[in-house]
């Protein structure tokens, strides 16, 4: 049954790229076939949230992954929808013609498969395959446009992950090495075989392994100080792109280092130096992002340097540890993902109407595009951790593990930079959004399509703020629990 | 005692021969007959019968220089064993050698001041440039060997690497000697560092310190020049090498010894035109690359001596 | 119990790898680091080679004749065709001068051998003493990422790194899974591919492809 979820996107993919011209049917497969990948990832996820994880020897789905699947498919399936009115834009005012149309469409659904790959893989080695794949898949759809400033951002993009990557694969190689005492040439390098001896694992390997993982998937995720192709390659890529970069491809990045945390949790080696050193590098991120943050003059940058903050924060409550240092954690990965998504699809209206990214060039949103602007205002609000949205919940939760552990220090940091960035954010975004607009721009939103999904958005990031599901509440426990529960 | 005395007159008497060979091939790969093989020889005695004429400005170094330059490869041909492995071992290891050659370097360089034409400043500029880098390459990659063979005394490490046969030979070795052969045409003034028979200013290093230099003076200079070359030859082939050297002074270990050494020397002579002929000499602002690269490699040397 | 004369072969080829390190970093020409590259991976490929004839592991052949096959002929020929499609100028051009950087790397390969030293023991029987030089290639690369201003002198640095990375995988595990070694030869290639594509489209926007142009996203 997994595989499905594996095939699907790839046939969707060769169909955009076999349809070519044919536009309207591009769109129509896209949003059809996005919405199957949501009801068959739903189903996968809601299986393992009712039944626990299941095996099938390469592939392994666990609540871990389960939740992981759940962003990916949500975000996927609402990226795709907003990318339809806003490709069409992008053709009328005749910056692609339809052939790219369709291979955007592909890559898409290529970056959704590349993605699902790195969850649901058992063999820590695929899992190294699939992220690097996401890195090559994605790169051409961060230099989509093909300009200069693109092409730009995807090299960058491209060397650095590369080099992280190469990092990650020694990580994993010397993890490999570290099984090898105990399960010999047999070891194949499945998490499920990992985990049963991980109470014997070698804590030197492990102890190096680890550490080169955390700063070669680190660096897909966006941890300072290898967070330098963050803010290009995210401002650079179309909207709908940079909503799954942020939102998703993160995480999954972050999910490939907790892969290796628990593993670390479950050995001898114990997940105190682990959680050490995710602490370290998301409080680094942290306070790196917000001093970006406070003098940004690109609303896009400005977003970015939001991830790379927030990638920080999930980082901090996973180095926090303990039940609210890992619930908040793995809400926040959530929480993040809807909120971002909902800001950057607000900020691909405002460039569509605008032209530019510059946040002084850009006044009076609140004129031009009310609902747009409302819903930019409600991203705001919520990003910076503002209640009664969900953002708030998973950042306090953070903030009551730190303070629980004894960390006191590390989390009036924590707190201090939350609140300088909110006071720089919510400057921007204000400044953004009333004012007088300039003249003679035509008022009217984009399109009513591309509100759909913020507004769907929108509304997740408020009920989930004040209501946590049941059914996604008893996953994260059972997640919880597969950290131990403590460190 | 005897045989390193025997040595030392044998290296002395047959240096001009060395150099001889070297042009004779070198004129062979260009298509031309060159000169006779003989012809230092010829070229020593004439310098020898005429007077040195020292400019007025001159000091004290100027006629001190070729007499230290002869004692100093006197005193290295003394320690480097050439055909058997006793040799006056006892008053000095690699690191006086090393020095005696860099005292004549000195003076060299100083003599080039010291008449105080621009020519010879510029030589002795030149060749400290290309000495701050060759010096301990030098040093580097006999050190090497002296790691290898556990002693730093030659004609020891010559004993130690002759004896055990092919087990001590690392991956070390041969780095040392690619760096110690590059260091041996820079040292020399060797195509691609310098050219040896060039008339112009602009390509000369060790052309230009020596060009004050007349009469006797100039044979002493061009015979230790000469000597130098041939002594970095034989600890080429008897400290890199040195299978086949005598290690026992038998009669029949000395006649092995003494083909074997002929034999590499031929072999290094073949290699040295070889690479004059084949190469152009570089650009002086590119020499650091070159001599930084055998610098590395001899760094490499006693890198890989422990890692590996 | 490994026979000396594997033992040797392993020194001697690990020995001619660390020499490709310098020598890549000291070239200036661009032909000459696909060669020495090549040179490097074929020796990456007979080390495996001997790795495998001592430990009669089988799959471990299949590795090394990828090895050679793809990064010491596939790769290079399409680093050298793009060269030429671009008309780049053949020189390379280092920010940091030759022999500075050869200095630099001989700090870095004694650096690599202070790290790994504890390490070594964990090592296998046959190759513990490559992990210090896997260590000292994977450096090597990044600092020829760093220090050459041509975007393809870029990605030869990486797929240095890569070798160091394969060299250390061979060090410490012999082999990793077959899946696991195939899919990361998949991955490389295509990655060299891909990012061939972008330096051409590069060339094309900025009329070259010297890094120091991609200066234009600031904060």
């Amino acid at each position: 049954m997994i595989e499905a979820a594996l095939i699907l996107p790839a046939v969707l993919a060769a169909i955009c790229l076999l349809l070519g011209r044919r536009t309207r049917l591009v769109e129509a497969v896209s949003v059809a076939g996005a919405g199957s990948m949501l009801v068959l990832g739903l189903y996968l996820v809601l299986r393992t949230f009712d039944e626990g994880s299941v095996d099938e020897g390469i592939w392994y789905m666990d609540q871990f992954s389960g939740l992981m699947m759940l962003i990916i498919v949500l975000i996927g399936f609402l990226a795709m929808v907003y990318s339809v009115p806003y490709m069409r834009h992008e053709h009328d005012s005749g910056e692609v013609n339809q052939k790219r149309i369709a291979y955007y469409y592909g890559f898409l659904f290529l970056f959704i498969l590349t993605m699902v790959l790195v969850v649901v893989s058992n063999n820590l080695g695929m899992v190294w395959i699939a992220v690097e794949a996401t890195t090559l898949v994605s790169a051409f759809l961060v230099g989509f446009h093909n300009k200069a400033t693109s092409l730009e951002a995807t090299w960058k993009y491209l060397i650095i992950c590369s080099i992280g990557i190469s990092l990650a694969l020694l990580g994993t190689i010397f993890i490999y090495a570290s099984s090898l005492p105990i399960l010999g040439e047999g070891s194949d390098l499945h998490w499920t075989s990992l985990m049963a001896v991980a109470g014997q694992l070698d804590p030197s390997f492990l102890k190096i392994g680890f550490v080169l993982v955390l700063i070669g998937y680190g660096t897909k995720a966006g941890l300072a100080p290898m967070h330098t192709w963050l803010p290009d390659a995210h401002s650079q890529s179309p909207s709908p792109v940079s909503a799954l970069l942020s939102g998703v491809l993160l995480n999954c990045a972050m999910y490939a280092v907790l892969r290796y945390h628990i593993l670390l949790i479950h050995s001898p080696l114990g997940g105190g130096f682990s959680s050490g050193l995710l602490l370290l590098f998301g409080l680094l991120s942290l306070g790196i992002a917000a001093a970006f943050i406070i003098t940004q003059k690109d609303y896009k940058r400005l977003l970015a340097y939001s991830s790379i903050e927030h990638i920080g924060i999930i980082s901090i409550g996973f180095g926090f540890g303990g039940f609210w240092g890992i619930f908040g954690g793995l809400l926040h990965m959530l929480n993040h993902s809807l909120t971002k998504a909902l800001l950057f699809f607000g900020a691909g209206n405002v460039l569509q109407k605008y032209g530019t990214k510059n946040i002084s060039e850009v006044r009076g949103v609140g004129r031009t595009m009310p609902f747009t602007a409302a819903l930019l205002i409600i991203g705001s609000l919520a990003i910076t951790g503002s209640p009664p949205f969900s953002i708030f919940t998973s950042e306090i939760m953070v903030l009551t593990a730190g303070i629980d552990q004894g960390n006191l220090l590390p989390a009036i940091l924590y707190s201090a930079i939350l609140v300088v960035v909110f006071a720089a954010f919510m400057g921007h975004i204000v400044k953004m959004v009333f004012g007088e607009p300039p003249q003679g721009m035509e008022k009217g939103e984009i399109s009513k399509m591309g509100l759909l999904p913020m507004i769907v958005l929108a509304a997740a990031i408020l009920i989930m703020g004040l209501y946590i599901p049941d059914i996604l509440g008893d996953a994260l426990r059972d997640i919880i629990a597969l950290f131990g529960g403590l460190v | 005692m005897l045989t390193s005395l025997v040595q030392t007159l044998l290296i002395l008497a047959l240096s001009p021969l060395f150099t001889g060979l070297i042009r004779r091939l070198k004129a062979y790969f260009q298509g031309r007959q060159g000169a006779s093989v003989l012809q230092p020889y010829w070229d020593l005695a004439k310098l020898f019968r005429k007077d040195s004429v020292v400019s007025q400005d001159a000091s004290w170094i100027m006629t001190a220089t070729p007499y230290v330059c002869m004692t100093a490869v006197i005193a290295a041909a003394l320690m480097v064993p050439l055909m058997t492995t006793s040799s006056l071992g006892f008053v000095g290891d690699l690191i006086v050698v090393v020095y005696l050659f860099g005292m004549m370097r000195f003076f060299m360089a100083l003599a080039g001041l010291d008449a105080g034409s621009s020519f010879g400043g510029m030589g002795s500029s030149r060749e400290m440039t290309v000495s701050a880098i060759v010096e301990p390459t030098i040093l580097l990659s006999i050190f090497t060997m002296a790691l290898i063979s556990g002693t730093t005394d030659l004609s020891g490490i010559s004993h130690n690497l002759a004896s055990t046969g092919f087990d001590l030979v690392r991956p070390a070795l041969f780095l040392a000697l690619a760096a110690f052969f590059i260091s041996t045409l820079a040292e020399n003034a060797r195509v691609p560092v310098d050219n040896p028979s060039t008339h112009l200013e602009l390509t000369m290093i060790h052309e230009a310190m020596v060009l004050e230099h007349s009469g006797k003076h100039l044979a002493l200079m061009e015979w230790s020049s000469m000597t130098k070359l041939l002594l970095y030859m034989v600890i080429m082939a008897n400290i890199f090498l040195p299978w086949g050297i005598d290690t026992d002074l038998t009669a029949l270990g000395l006649a092995a010894g003494a083909a074997a050494i002929i034999l590499k020397l031929l072999v290094f002579s073949l290699a040295i035109a070889l690479v004059e002929s084949s190469m152009a000499k570089m650009r002086l602002f590119r020499l650091p690359n070159l001599l930084t690269v055998s610098f590395s490699l001899s760094l490499l040397a006693v890198i890989s001596y422990y890692i590996l | 119990m490994v026979s000396t004369l594997s033992l040797d072969a392993i020194n001697t080829l690990a020995a001619v790898i660390l020499l490709a390190d310098f020598m890549l970093v000291a070239s200036s020409r661009m032909r000459s680091l696909t060669r020495i590259f090549a040179l490097q991976s074929l020796a990456m490929g007979c080390l495996a080679a001997v790795v495998a004839f001592e430990t009669g592991a089988e799959h471990i052949y299949v590795v090394a004749v990828l090895s050679v096959a793809l990064k010491a002929v596939v790769i290079p020929r399409f680093i050298d065709y793009t060269t030429a499609k671009i008309q780049v100028n053949r020189e390379v051009e280092p920010l940091i001068k030759i022999p500075g950087s050869l200095l630099i790397c001989a700090a870095i390969t004694i650096l690599a051998y202070f790290v790994t030293e504890p390490i070594m023991e964990l090592g296998t029987a046959i190759t513990s003493n490559c992990l210090a030089i896997s260590f000292a290639t994977v450096l090597i690369g990044m600092f020829m990422m760093v220090s050459r201003k041509k975007a393809i002198t870029e990605v030869i640095g990486l797929l240095i790194v890569e070798n160091g990375v394969f060299l250390a995988a061979i060090s410490t595990t012999y082999s990793m899974p077959m899946i696991v070694e195939l899919g990361v030869f998949f991955d490389i290639f295509v990655g060299v591919i891909i990012m061939g594509i972008f330096a051409f489209r590069i060339n094309r926007t900025f009329e070259t492809i010297d890094s120091t142009v991609l200066r234009g996203l600031k904060d």
